[in-house]
Parts: structure tokens; C-alpha cells; sequence
């Protein structure tokens, strides 16, 4: 394995951990080295500890591991957060001259660096964090002007001056180093490559996937971890002829999308855990009128109001039986960034192809990761768009009544009815809430119910013979032992692999993209020794469905500490499963 | 076809179940003679409906048209209007559903001022829950589950719109079709949010908001030539003026810049152009 360093900036929140750490992130990147990032975040705005982490490595890094190699410490706290991922070899990067004390454990290499006087000497003590990135580069041997490059992307805009003197705290940073300390780069050597890689979160992943399908309005209501999906959206959804609002509430955000549904646009909403609840109500009158609308859920941990900064893959159940009454959905859950940006691109088809909502379920680690990728994995040549039945002035009078009365919930083989949107002369048509008959008029006449509850169901079924309901997988097909799993937990799963196999264990690792419908995955359960199922909840939703489904006990590891999963810590927590009996 | 559109072409038909006598059968088809009055049809024409005994409008009107939840009906008309500044957008629902369980809804619905007409059939009760207070119930008004009375103010929703920074306030009465049509028929032709609270009797549960009552009080700012209704604090006086109920235009604002003109949103979103997807390469490239 190529050698892949851990770094991290830690600090109170507020002290722009955030933007450094992706300054630096960008700076990798651009020197084609593969970035894996995660964040530390407390749900408050100022104060409270805040860490932005990151692995990099030529070779692909998927996942966090329990180390860290160089850690920018703006606070003691820092130091102490982090105490038990750092090593004998680890440099902490501080500023003596700053009124804390520095305690850092004899055995690490502690790097005095005045980071607020040289940032004030580079025009402004603003740039202090930059002073530290310099230090880092000097420390592992890594060129800064892959940090300019990244320090021209992040401040262009304000100029030429600003992005001057950023570049100039960066070097005084780098030659405080390289005249005060003879570290010899620690032993690394940042090597770096001709790729050109893209650095993305899987927020904005989805986001493009949106804008990429032709989405053309998005109402949400701000909540974390979601926000930034309409973050991202404001502005550039305007840039391709839609909208974004900012609703009053999920009530009203979901509603609005409905509407805009309705009239015929491509919709999208995004809410977290709480709002989903509120949108519970308005998502029956989604799947009853008919309506193709894409309901992004980003996971946070719950119950309540929670941790709303911790992961949690915990709304599984609320996603698949969320809603009075019987209630037909896809829900469908990316297991990657990459993922996230075509399984929106799907969910937008699938919701008018059936004329159905779609929950897209992602979760907070997935969606405040950024990762490297080539670019071509997100290639826009091979999108496609299916608008389903969705007909035009020519095909509407086949779907009339003797009447001359647009049949919108037409009782259909495959379950799928035709959709005329406003503006299609004929087209006219009610629909409701309320239980419906072929013209969307109400009705309790027990055939017409029956009728329309089949009708809508018809529509899972027919998508469950003609859609791919198909799994990713990794490891060795053939091994005994196979771990399944959802969502964003796959890159250290995939990651897990590798540490196993130096351990002589053998891994199938099946990750499912799709909750409902989803694979039939008997024969793989048959198949295998051992089944372990791993999830970032509690209880084991994914496993119960697995149980249900297989009539077969399966193996759980949960892990409900608001902390995602690592790989080197998955890899141990399965080799004690693999010991372990099955449950009875 | 907008042309020989007749107010009947709005009908739908199904066969309204409103109690005989009900308000909301005229405030319907004044409804619907404003909007073939204004040149509409039902084919690009939105209505969207709240619950209770005055969304059941919905059903009975012909036009594309969605019928949703309790409380729900301004958000939804939010949404289509935006994804379609092309089609006529109309609003309809009751004072439950507007200003109670809709209230949050309706603040915001007035101040993004969007260009939609919306009537509220207030008819100072719950008729579809048989008789419940509504938020426009009279301090003293018994029902089944306000013995004594509410013993609290009712909304003045025209008040709370005039203090959501409306732009089109006014108020009409079921059973004076003509005034009520042509109020209607403004609140449409307003650019920008129309809002019209209609007195719409509920015969049924309320025996004190009655025709009579109405009949007997109303006053029409149309036989005031002192009002202005482009002067606000003209508007403020008759709408807090606790001891008369009026009909008529209370407020407009002509000069006002509907939500579509202020964020450029004008574009019929219902099309997705050939080659979409490609022309979004540059949303990768910003990544590198
Ligand atoms: C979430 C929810 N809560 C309660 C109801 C029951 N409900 C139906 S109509 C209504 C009140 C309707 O009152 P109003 O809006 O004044 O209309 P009216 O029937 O008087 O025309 C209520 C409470 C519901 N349908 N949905
Ligand atoms: S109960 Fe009242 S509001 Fe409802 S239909 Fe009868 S009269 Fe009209």
C-alpha cells in the first residue's frame, strides 16, 4: 500500500477549521493524491470543539482510520480529543506564542510555529491557519503550489491582493519550518500525480445529480444535514431555468413541491429526520394524487431534536412505513458520493415513470465527506431521462372518457396511468387526497377503491419485474463470510477488506443501494457461513428487513455513537462477529 | 379557446353535497365567472383546494386542479405558479383551513406575494367537523366544543395580511353574486397575491354569522368615496374597525412587483431541453 497520511485541523468553531481544511483538501487534489475527509462538529456556531480531517493517499482512500499524523492544534482540546488516534511519529503543529500552554505527550514531535505573528506579518492574522498549512507542507515535504493553486480557487474572487498574501503566509509558514526544526519531512514524501480529480461532498453530489436530471424546483427548509443541498442549488438551479425557495417550513416545502410536481416541473425537496416527520402527512397526498416527486432524506441521529451533528443511519423504518395508511415508494439509498449523484439521477426517473415519491436516503457522513473522484464518473454523456407516460397534445385522446373526461388515474395493466400536466388542452383533471376513481373524482364505492389501492401498488410490482434492483459488491464472491450493508458505510467496508485479508480472512461484502423494492438476497444468505449486517443505528433496521425477508438470523454490528464507522475498527469488530454465535 | 369560454366550462360534473342554502354554492360560481370573465380556461388554469366543507370546491369545478391537505392548499399554489408563471393559479379553502391549521401558510403566502388569487369561504365555523369554533368565531360563540363561548378574539385575517405586507386585501359576500364576482374578478387581475375573504354562511351550524346578519351590516367601500383603496391608512381603518363589516376592495397596491418579476422566474419549467444533462458539464468542472 502507498503510504497515506492522516492530517487534521482542530479548534473552536468559528476559527475557519472548516474552510482551511478544505483549502488543504483542494491542494491534494489538485496534486492528484486521493482526499478522504470528515468532520468533527458540535451543534453550536461559536465555541465547541471542531475538527476537519483528512486522509490522503495515491492509492484510493475510501474511509477514516484511527490515526492521525499531523494535527494542527489551535486549542489544548485539540490535542486532547485526539490523544488516542495520535502515535509516537505524530507532529503537532501549535502556536507557542498563543496564551495556551501546549501539552503535547514527549514522544510526538511538537512544532512551535508562531502562527499569528507571521500571519500578521503576511498582511493579517486571519491567515494564521494558512501560516499552518505552509508548516504542513514544509513538515511532509508536499509543494506548496499545489496550496496556491487551491488558495487561487478559494479567494480569486476577492483579489489579486487577498490571494497574494495568503500565499505569502503560506511560505513564511513553510520557511518557519524548514530554518527552525530538521525534521526530515518525518520520513514522507507526498508523492504526487498527473490525475485530475474532482472534490465533492455528497450533498453536492446530489445536487448535481438534480440539476443533471433536469430538476427544475427545489423548496426546503434549512436543517442540518441537509442545508447544503439547497445551498448548493441556490443560484446554480437558476442558472438552468429553475428555482429555489426557501420555505416557511417542511409543511410548506414539501407542498411546494408538489405543486410544482403537478404543474409538470421536476421537483426535489430535502429534509433531515424531524422533517421528515412534518412531511409525513403531505406524503400520502403524494403517492395517492400520483404526483413524481423526489424527497431527499439526510440521515442525523434521532430521536428528536437528538444530535443533529452526528451520524445516524437510523430513519430507515420512518422512510419505508412513514405515513397513515398503505402507502406505495421507492426509497432508494446511495452508498457513495458517486452513488449519490446517479441514484438522484434515477430517483427523479423512477418517481415519473411511476408516478410515485421517491425517498432518497442519504446520511450526514456521506453528505459532509468530500472525496476525490476522476471526473468521468460523473458523466454527464450518460445521463438519461425517462419521463414516463407523460403525455402530449396528441396522445391525451386516448386516454378519454365517453364523456370527453381525462382518465389521470386511469386503471392500467402495469399500474401506471397517464399524465397530462396544465396547459394540455383535454388534459383537465381533479386529484385529491381523498380515495379516487379513474377521473380523480372521489369515491367509497368498495371496487373503485379496491381498484385504485391495486392500481398503485401495480405500479411497485411492475417496477420490481423491469428495474434493476440489483446490489454492489466487493471482496471475494466466494468467501463464506458475507457482511451487508447500506448506505454510507461501504467505503470503509471496502476499506475493511484489505485489513482482513492480512489477517487471512476471507469477506463477501454485498451494499444495497435499494430499500424498497430491494435484491432478493436468499441465495447470497444461504450461501454464506457467517451473514453479518452492518448499520449506523441501533437496532438493526436493515438486518430486521434481511431477517424478514430471508426467514434466516443474521449477525449485527450497530454502532449508534454519532461517530460513522472506520475501517480499521470495522475490520476488528468483524473478526469478533465471525468468532461469535449467531444469535438464537 | 379563452375566447367562448363560458363560466360553465368551469363546472365540473359532479353534484356539489353542500347543504342546501350553503354559501359556498354562490361563492363557487361567482368563482367561476371570474375566471372565464378574465379570460381563463379551465385547461390552463391551476385551482387548489384546502379541506373541509369549502375545499369540496375542488371537486366541483372543472380545471386542473388538486385537492390536498388540511391547511396545505397555499403552498401547494405556491408551487405550481412558480413552476408555471403561464397558468392561472387559484386558491380555495375555508377560515379553518386558511387560519388555523394554514395560518403559518398564509403569512408567508401573502408577503412572498405570489401572483394567485385566493378566496377564503369564511363562514365562522367548522362545517365539515360539524360545528367546531373556527380562528374567526366570535369571542362569545357556543359550540359543541366551546360551551361558554371561545373567550378569545377572533383572527382578523384581513388585519394579519395588511401586516404580511399584503398587496391586494378585500372582502365579499356569497350571496351579492355580482359584487362578489367583480371583487373576485380583481383579485385576479391584481399582479401579485389577491387576497378576497368571502362571508360565505354556513346555514347549518351557524345561526349568528346568517344572511340576515350579513344583509343587515354590511357596508360596500364602493358607495364610500372618501375610500382609497391605494391609501394604506385608509385601509387600516376599515380593517380595524371592529364595529362594521365591510365588502369591497380595503387595499391595493398597485405598485407592487409580484414574486415572479422580482426573482426572474418566468420560465414554464415543465420541459427538459434534449441535451440537459450535457450542458450541465460545467457543474463537474466547478469540482476540480
Ligand atoms: C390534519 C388534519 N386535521 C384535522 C382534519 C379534520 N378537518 C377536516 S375539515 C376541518 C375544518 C374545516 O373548517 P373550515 O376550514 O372552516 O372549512 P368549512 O368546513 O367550514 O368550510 C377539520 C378540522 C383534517 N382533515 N386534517
Ligand atoms: S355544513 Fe355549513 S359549510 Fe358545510 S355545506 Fe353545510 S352549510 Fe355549508
Amino acid at each position: 500500500m502507498a503510504e497515506d497520511l492522516n492530517w487534521a485541523i482542530g479548534g473552536e468553531a468559528g476559527d475557519g477549521i472548516d474552510s482551511t481544511g478544505k483549502i488543504f483538501a483542494q491542494a491534494l487534489s489538485r496534486a492528484g493524491r486521493h482526499v478522504y475527509t470528515s468532520k468533527d462538529f458540535a451543534s453550536r456556531i461559536r465555541g465547541g470543539y471542531t475538527a476537519y480531517k483528512i486522509r490522503t493517499s495515491v492509492d484510493d482512500v475510501q474511509s477514516v482510520v484511527d490515526r492521525l499524523d499531523i494535527l494542527v492544534a489551535l486549542t489544548q482540546r485539540t490535542i486532547d480529543e485526539n490523544l488516542d488516534e495520535l502515535h509516537e511519529g505524530s507532529a503537532i503543529i501549535y502556536d507557542g506564542e498563543r496564551s495556551w500552554e501546549a501539552e503535547i505527550p514527549d514522544e510526538m514531535t511538537a512544532v512551535d510555529v508562531p502562527l499569528k505573528s507571521l500571519a500578521e506579518d503576511a498582511g493579517g492574522a486571519i491567515m494564521r491557519n494558512i501560516v499552518a498549512l505552509g508548516a504542513a507542507c514544509a513538515i511532509t515535504g508536499f509543494d506548496v503550489e499545489y496550496l496556491d493553486e487551491a488558495l487561487e480557487k478559494r479567494f480569486g474572487g476577492k483579489g489579486s491582493k487577498i490571494v497574494e498574501n495568503n500565499k505569502e503566509a503560506a511560505r513564511l509558514g513553510q520557511e518557519h519550518v524548514e530554518e527552525n526544526y530538521d525534521l526530515d519531512h518525518l520520513g514522507y514524501n507526498l508523492e504526487t500525480t498527473d490525475n485530475d480529480y474532482v472534490l465533492l461532498n455528497g450533498n453536492e453530489a446530489i445536487g448535481m445529480g438534480a440539476i443533471a436530471a433536469g430538476c427544475r424546483f427545489y423548496a426546503g427548509y434549512p436543517i442540518t444535514p441537509a442545508t447544503s443541498i439547497m445551498e448548493y442549488l441556490t443560484g446554480r438551479l437558476e442558472d438552468y431555468g429553475g428555482h429555489v425557495v426557501q420555505a416557511e417550513d417542511e409543511l410548506s416545502a414539501i407542498n411546494m413541491s408538489l405543486g410544482a410536481a403537478r404543474a409538470g416541473a421536476r421537483s426535489m425537496t430535502a429534509t433531515s429526520g424531524a422533517g421528515i416527520d412534518l412531511m409525513t402527512e403531505t406524503f400520502g397526498l403524494v403517492a395517492t394524487s400520483e404526483t413524481p416527486l423526489v424527497i431527499c432524506d439526510v440521515q442525523r441521529s434521532g430521536p428528536s431534536t437528538g444530535m443533529p451533528t452526528k451520524q445516524e443511519q437510523g430513519d430507515l423504518n420512518l422512510t419505508l412505513y412513514g405515513g397513515h395508511g398503505e402507502v406505495p415508494r421507492f426509497v432508494v439509498a446511495p452508498t457513495s458520493i458517486t452513488e449519490c449523484f446517479w441514484k438522484t439521477i434515477e430517483a427523479f426517473n423512477l418517481a415519473e415513470k411511476y408516478q410515485t415519491p421517491v425517498f432518497l436516503v442519504s446520511d450526514l457522513a456521506m453528505s459532509v465527506t468530500e472525496q476525490t473522484f476522476p471526473p468521468e464518473e460523473f458523466d454527464m454523456d450518460a445521463v438519461e431521462i425517462d419521463r414516463g407516460k407523460l403525455v402530449d397534445q396528441d396522445e391525451v385522446d386516448e386516454w378519454l372518457d365517453e364523456q370527453g373526461r381525462f382518465r389521470a388515474h386511469a386503471v392500467t395493466d402495469d399500474g401506471v396511468s397517464p399524465r397530462a400536466i396544465p396547459g394540455t388542452i383535454d388534459g383537465a383533471h381533479m386529484s385529491t387526497g381523498l380515495e379516487h376513481d379513474e377521473l380523480g373524482r372521489r369515491t367509497e364505492d368498495q371496487g373503485e377503491r379496491v381498484q385504485q389501492v391495486d392500481k398503485r401498488y401495480r405500479k411497485v410490482e411492475t417496477a420490481q419485474e423491469r428495474e434493476e434492483w440489483d446490489y454492489r459488491e466487493f471482496g471475494d464472491p466466494d468467501a463464506e463470510n458475507l457482511v451487508v450493508s447500506w448506505g454510507s458505510n461501504e467505503g470503509a467496508l471496502v476499506e475493511a477488506l484489505g485489513y482482513l485479508e492480512d489477517e487471512g480472512v476471507d469477506v463477501r461484502v454485498i451494499s444495497v443501494p435499494y430499500i424498497f423494492p430491494r435484491p432478493d438476497l436468499s441465495e447470497e444468505i444461504e450461501a454464506a457461513a457467517d451473514v453479518i449486517v452492518v448499520e449506523c443505528n441501533a437496532t438493526g433496521q436493515f438486518a430486521d428487513l434481511l431477517e424478514h425477508d430471508t426467514l434466516t438470523r443474521v449477525k449485527r454490528i450497530n454502532k449508534y455513537t454519532g461517530v460513522r464507522f472506520k475501517a480499521d475498527e470495522l475490520a476488528e469488530e468483524i473478526t469478533e462477529q465471525l468468532a461469535a454465535e449467531v444469535p438464537a | 379557446m379563452s375566447s367562448d369560454v363560458r363560466f360553465t366550462d368551469f363546472k365540473s360534473d359532479k353534484q356539489p353535497t353542500w347543504c342546501p342554502g350553503c354559501g359556498d354554492f354562490g361563492t363557487m360560481n361567482g368563482m367561476m365567472k371570474a375566471l372565464a370573465e378574465t379570460g381563463n380556461d379551465p385547461d390552463n388554469t391551476f385551482v387548489v383546494a384546502g379541506i373541509g366543507c369549502s375545499g369540496k370546491i375542488g371537486t366541483y369545478m372543472h380545471s386542473y386542479a388538486l385537492h390536498g391537505v388540511h391547511g396545505r392548499a397555499l403552498p401547494v399554489g405556491t408551487g405550481v405558479k412558480m413552476a408555471r408563471p403561464d397558468i392561472e393559479v387559484m386558491v380555495a379553502g375555508g377560515d379553518g383551513d386558511g387560519y388555523s391549521i394554514g395560518a403559518g401558510h398564509f403569512v408567508h403566502a401573502v408577503r412572498r406575494n405570489v401572483d394567485m388569487s385566493y378566496v377564503v369561504m369564511d363562514n365562522r365555523i367548522y362545517g365539515l367537523t360539524k360545528g367546531q369554533a373556527s380562528p374567526t368565531s366570535r369571542s362569545d360563540f357556543e359550540t359543541s366544543t366551546t360551551p361558554e363561548g371561545p373567550k378569545q378574539p377572533p383572527v382578523n385575517p384581513l388585519a394579519l395580511a395588511l401586516a404580511s405586507g399584503a398587496t391586494f386585501i378585500a372582502q365579499s359576500f356569497a350571496s351579492d353574486a355580482l359584487r362578489h364576482q367583480e371583487i373576485v374578478q380583481q383579485a385576479i387581475e391584481h399582479d401579485g397575491f389577491g387576497f378576497v375573504n368571502v362571508f360565505s354562511p354556513c346555514v347549518t351550524f351557524n345561526d349568528v354569522d346568517t344572511y340576515d346578519y350579513f344583509r343587515d351590516n354590511l357596508v360596500d367601500l364602493q358607495e364610500d368615496e372618501d375610500h382609497d383603496p391605494n391609501d394604506y391608512k385608509a385601509a387600516e381603518k376599515v380593517i380595524l374597525d371592529s364595529e362594521k363589516e365591510y365588502q369591497g376592495v380595503m387595499y391595493q397596491d398597485d405598485e407592487s412587483v409580484p414574486y415572479h418579476e422580482l426573482h426572474g422566474v418566468t420560465e414554464n419549467m415543465s420541459d427538459i431541453p434534449e441535451d440537459a444533462p450535457e450542458d450541465a458539464m460545467d457543474l463537474v468542472r466547478e469540482f476540480y
